[in-house]
C-alpha cells in the first residue's frame, strides 16, 4: 500500500507543482525584469531574461498564464490580422512558418517592438507579463502534441480544433511545399 | 469436531444455544488485521469506518470554514488571497456536501437499516465494501489537490460558463467534476443495497405498515438517489467531455446550452437536499418515541409525508435558478411547489410535536439535540418560504442570506439529528455509552454558537453582503457583524471538538451499554451493543410496529437456517413472510481491487480520454474475479 501511495502522490505532485500555480498580482522586482531581454544586434532575436528561466517558465508550462495570453489574443485584436492563428493580413500562426524563428524570444520580440509590413508595437499598450503570457499562449497555437497545460476551446464558433486537442497541424509542413 | 458439525446444511435447530453462536462467530466472522480490513463486508464495519471517515471530511471542512470565518472578521484582512479563498470555499461546500452529509447519511443507513430489519447483513455486501474505498478515493483526490495548490475554485454547484473550458484553466474542475463521479458511484452502490435490504430482508412479520421509520427515510432517500444522480452523472461528464475532448454541450454558439448546466445540476442538486434531510427526520421520528416513552404519533401520516417530501423534490430545482430570466409561468409554477413542499414538511413537525405533547419527555443529550433541531429548522424552513419567492430571491440572491438559509436547513435540519442518532446508536457502534454530561455542554455550544453564527448572516444579507467575496471594504457597514459572527464561529467550532472528544473517549472508557440501554422498542435494541458478525442468532418475528415494548426483549424467532454458510432469511415485499434462505457473500479482496482499478481510470481520465479505454481493462478484471462464481448452491426456497 505505501509504496503505491506515495508514488501517486508523487504523481501528482509533478503534475500539480507549477502547472496550477495562480499569481494574481507579480512581485513588482520579478515584474520588472521580465523586459530584461538580451537582444543580439540585428533586433530578430536574443537571450530571455534569467527570471523565467527561474520561475519555471510559467509562461509556456502553466495553464493560467497560458489562458490568460489567449483573453489578451482575444483583447488586442490579434485576430484582426492573424485570425484564429489561420492568418489574414498578418501571416499565420499555426503553420510552422516563423518569419523570425520559432522561439519565445522572437516572438516576444515581434510584439513589443513591431515588425515591419505592418505588425504594431505593443511595448506601450501592454506589461512586459502580459506580453510573455500571449507570447506563451502564441507558441501553444500550432501544438502538435497535446499538453494538459493547454487551453480548451472558446465558448465560441470554433474556426480551429482546441489548443489542448493537438495537433492544430497534422505534421510540419516540409520546406518544398512553400511557406508565405 | 464432530461430523454434524462439518456438514455444509447443518440447521441451527439442531444445535443448543451456545454452539450455535460460536458456530455463526465462526461463519460470519471477519479475519484479523489488515486482511480482515481490506477483506470485510460486514456492514457494521463499513458503516462505522465510513461515519468516521465523514467525520474526518466535516472536521476539515470545518477548519476551512473558520479560516473563511478568520480572513472575513475584518475588512481588507490580508490572511488569504483571492485564489486561495476560491479554493476554500469550494473544497468547504464540496466536502461538506459531498463527501460529509450524504456519505454519512447513508453511512448511519448502513448500519441501522439491517439491524432494524433484523437481518444478517446488507443486500450486496462486498458492493458495500466497494462503495466505501470509491468514496474514500474520491475524497482523497479532492483533497490531496487542494494540498497541492490545484483545488476547484469555482463553487460547490460548478456553474459553466465559469467552469467551463474557457474561464477555467488547467485541472482544477476536472477534479471537481471527477471528485462528483466517484461520490456518485458509492452513493448509488449503497442506495441500491438499501432498496434491496428493505424490500427483501425484513424479519417474518415485519409488513410495510411495522417498518422502522428510519428504514422508510432511508429506503425514499435511496430512491431519491437513484433517480437524481443520473442527472449530474450526465452533467459532470459533459462538462468534463466539454474541457478536455472540446466537444460543446454548454457552448451556447455552436448550439450548446449554458442554461442546461444548471438544470441538471439542480435536478440532481435540489433531491440532493433531501437525501440529506429525509434519513434526519427517519432518526428524529426513530429515536422520539424512545424519549417521550410513546409511540410515534402519526405513523401513516408521516411516512406519507416522507414519501410526498421525496416526489415532490424533484419538482421544485428550478427556485435555484430564479435570477436566470425563466418565463413567467416557470417562475410561478416553482414558486408554488416550493411553497408546497412546506405541507409535508410541517405535517411531520406537527406529528413530533403531537408525539412530545402526549408523552413523557426524558431529557437526554439525543432528545437535546432534537429539541435544537425544532428551533433552528423552523427557523431555516421559514427563510426557505421566503425564498421561494421570486421578487424577494431576486433581492436576497447570492447574499448571505441565501448563506444563512441553507445553513440553518442543512446544520439544524441534518446535522443536529445526525449527531442525537450518533450519540443515541453509539452503544450499537461501540458497547458504550457516551458521557451525558460533555454531551449536553456540546448541545449547549452547537446551539448557541450555531444560532449566534448564522443568525446576523440574514442581516448581512438584506444589508447587501454578497456571497464569495474574499473581503470587503472599510467603508461598507459589515465590520462589525463579520466580527461578532467570526467570534461565535468559535463557540461553534468548540461545540463539535467537544462532541468528538466526547466520542473518542467514550469509545474507549464509557460507560459499558446493555443491550437495550435507552429502553426503545425497535429490533437493533433486540440484539447485543455492538452487535455479534451475525447480527442476531435467530431471526426474529415480529407483529407490531414496536416489537420490543409489544412483545417483550426476548422477542419470538424463526429458525431453520444454515449455520455452516453465510445463510439470511429473504421474506415477501409486502407481508414479510418467508420465501427463500439466501446464502450471504462471503469477505473478498476483490472489491478493493476493482476500487483501486477505477479510482485509477477516473483519475487518469482527468488527463487523456484514452484513459477511459485502457483504465476500464483492470476493472474488468477486478469485476471478474469479483464475480467468479463460487459452485455453492445460492439459494433454497
Amino acid at each position: 500500500m505505501k509504496p503505491w501511495h506515495a508514488a501517486f502522490l508523487t504523481l501528482l505532485l509533478l503534475a500539480g507543482c507549477k502547472r496550477e500555480q495562480r499569481q494574481y498580482r507579480l512581485d513588482p522586482a520579478i515584474a520588472e525584469s521580465l523586459d530584461r531581454v538580451e537582444v543580439l544586434p540585428v533586433g530578430i532575436n536574443g537571450r530571455p531574461p534569467r527570471v523565467i528561466t527561474i520561475t519555471g517558465d510559467p509562461y509556456r508550462t502553466n495553464a493560467y498564464q497560458l489562458s490568460q495570453g489567449k483573453r489578451l489574443y482575444a483583447g488586442f485584436n490579434c485576430q484582426g490580422c492573424h485570425a484564429d492563428g489561420g492568418g489574414g493580413t498578418g501571416p499565420a500562426l499555426m503553420n510552422g512558418w516563423w518569419r523570425y524563428g520559432p522561439d519565445a524570444v522572437s516572438i516576444f520580440l515581434s510584439i513589443r517592438d513591431g515588425r515591419p509590413n505592418g505588425m504594431p508595437a505593443f511595448r506601450d499598450r501592454m506589461t512586459p507579463e502580459q506580453i510573455w503570457q500571449l507570447t506563451g499562449y502564441i507558441q501553444s497555437l500550432g501544438a502538435t502534441r497535446a499538453s494538459g497545460a493547454a487551453p480548451s476551446r472558446n465558448d465560441a464558433m470554433q474556426t480551429r480544433p482546441a489548443e489542448n486537442r493537438a495537433p492544430a497541424m497534422s505534421r510540419l509542413p516540409s520546406p518544398y511545399e512553400g511557406g508565405p | 469436531m464432530t461430523a454434524a458439525l462439518k456438514d455444509r446444511d447443518l440447521r441451527d435447530t439442531a444445535l443448543e444455544e451456545k454452539l450455535l453462536h460460536a458456530r455463526l462467530a465462526h461463519t460470519w466472522r471477519t479475519p484479523p488485521g489488515l486482511i480482515g480490513f481490506f477483506t470485510t463486508v460486514d456492514h457494521k464495519r463499513i458503516a462505522v469506518r465510513y461515519i468516521i471517515t465523514a467525520f474526518a471530511f466535516l472536521f476539515l471542512g470545518g477548519i476551512l470554514a473558520m479560516l473563511m470565518r478568520w480572513q472575513l472578521s475584518r475588512p481588507e484582512a490580508g490572511l488569504i488571497g483571492p485564489d486561495l479563498y476560491n479554493q476554500i470555499f469550494t473544497i468547504h461546500g464540496s466536502t461538506m456536501m459531498f463527501l460529509f452529509a450524504v456519505p454519512v447519511m447513508e453511512a448511519v443507513g448502513v448500519l441501522l437499516v439491517p439491524l432494524m430489519l433484523g437481518t444478517r447483513n446488507i443486500a450486496f455486501p462486498r458492493l458495500n465494501a466497494f462503495s466505501y474505498w470509491i468514496y474514500l478515493a474520491g475524497g482523497l483526490v479532492l483533497w490531496v489537490a487542494f494540498v497541492l495548490d490545484m483545488g476547484p475554485d469555482v463553487g460547490w454547484f460548478a456553474y459553466v460558463p465559469l467552469s467551463g473550458p474557457q474561464y477555467s484553466p488547467g485541472k482544477r474542475v476536472d477534479i471537481w467534476a471527477q471528485m462528483i463521479t466517484f461520490t456518485e458511484i458509492a452513493a448509488l452502490a449503497i442506495s441500491v443495497e438499501i432498496v434491496v435490504t428493505v424490500l427483501k430482508q425484513r424479519a417474518p412479520g415485519m409488513r410495510l405498515d411495522r417498518i422502522p421509520l428510519f428504514v422508510w427515510a432511508s429506503f425514499v432517500t435511496s430512491l431519491v438517489v437513484i433517480l437524481a444522480m443520473p442527472a449530474i452523472v450526465l452533467a459532470s461528464t459533459m462538462l468534463i467531455l466539454d474541457r478536455l475532448v472540446g466537444t460543446h454541450f454548454y457552448n451556447p454558439s455552436e448550439g450548446g446550452d449554458a442554461l442546461l448546466w444548471q438544470h441538471l445540476f439542480w435536478f440532481f442538486g435540489h433531491p440532493e437536499v433531501y437525501i440529506i434531510f429525509l434519513p434526519a427526520t427517519g432518526m428524529i421520528s426513530s429515536m422520539l418515541p424512545t424519549f417521550v416513552r410513546r409511540p410515534v404519533f402519526g405513523y401513516l401520516a408521516l411516512v406519507l409525508a416522507m414519501v410526498s417530501i421525496g416526489l415532490l423534490s424533484f419538482g421544485l430545482w428550478v427556485h435555484h435558478m430564479f435570477t436566470t430570466g425563466l418565463p413567467r409561468v416557470g417562475e410561478s409554477f416553482f414558486t408554488a411547489s416550493s411553497m408546497a413542499i412546506a405541507v409535508p414538511a410541517g405535517v411531520q413537525i406537527f406529528c413530533w410535536l403531537a408525539t412530545i405533547w402526549l408523552g413523557r419527555p426524558v431529557w437526554r443529550v439525543p432528545f437535546l439535540f432534537i429539541l435544537a433541531f425544532f428551533f433552528t429548522f423552523v427557523l431555516g424552513g421559514l427563510t426557505g418560504v421566503m425564498v421561494a419567492s421570486v421578487p424577494l430571491d431576486t433581492q436576497v440572491h447570492d447574499t448571505y442570506f441565501v448563506v444563512a438559509h441553507f445553513h440553518y436547513v442543512l446544520v439544524g435540519g441534518a446535522v443536529f439529528p445526525l449527531l442525537a442518532a450518533i450519540t443515541y446508536w453509539f452503544p450499537k457502534m461501540t458497547g458504550r455509552m457516551m458521557s451525558e454530561r460533555l454531551g449536553r455542554w456540546s448541545v449547549a455550544l452547537l446551539f448557541l454558537g450555531f444560532n449566534f453564527t448564522f443568525f446576523p448572516m440574514h442581516i448581512l444579507g438584506l444589508q447587501g453582503m454578497p456571497r464569495r467575496i474574499y473581503t470587503y471594504q472599510m467603508d461598507l457597514p459589515w465590520g462589525g457583524m463579520n466580527l461578532f459572527v467570526s467570534l461565535c464561529s468559535i463557540a461553534l467550532a468548540l461545540g463539535f471538538a467537544l462532541f468528538a472528544f466526547n466520542a473518542i473517549r467514550s469509545t474507549r472508557s464509557g460507560e459499558a451499554a446493555g443491550d437495550n440501554p435507552w429502553g426503545a422498542a425497535t429490533l437493533e435494541w433486540a440484539t447485543s451493543s455492538p452487535p455479534p458478525p451475525y447480527n442476531f442468532a435467530r431471526i426474529p418475528v415480529v407483529s407490531s410496529a414496536n416489537p420490543i415494548w409489544d412483545q417483550g426483549q426476548s422477542l419470538p424467532v424463526a429458525s431453520g437456517l444454515s449455520v455452516n454458510r453465510r445463510e439470511l432469511l429473504v421474506t415477501t415485499t409486502a407481508d414479510a413472510e418467508p420465501e427463500v434462505r439466501e446464502t450471504s457473500p462471503g469477505n473478498s479482496i476483490w472489491p478493493f481491487l476493482s476500487a483501486i482499478a477505477t479510482t485509477i481510470m477516473l483519475v487518469g481520465s482527468i488527463f487523456t480520454p484514452w484513459a477511459v479505454v485502457w483504465g476500464s481493462i483492470p476493472v474488468a478484471i477486478g469485476l471478474i474475479g469479483w464475480f467468479w462464481p463460487r459452485g455453492t448452491p445460492e439459494d433454497d426456497s
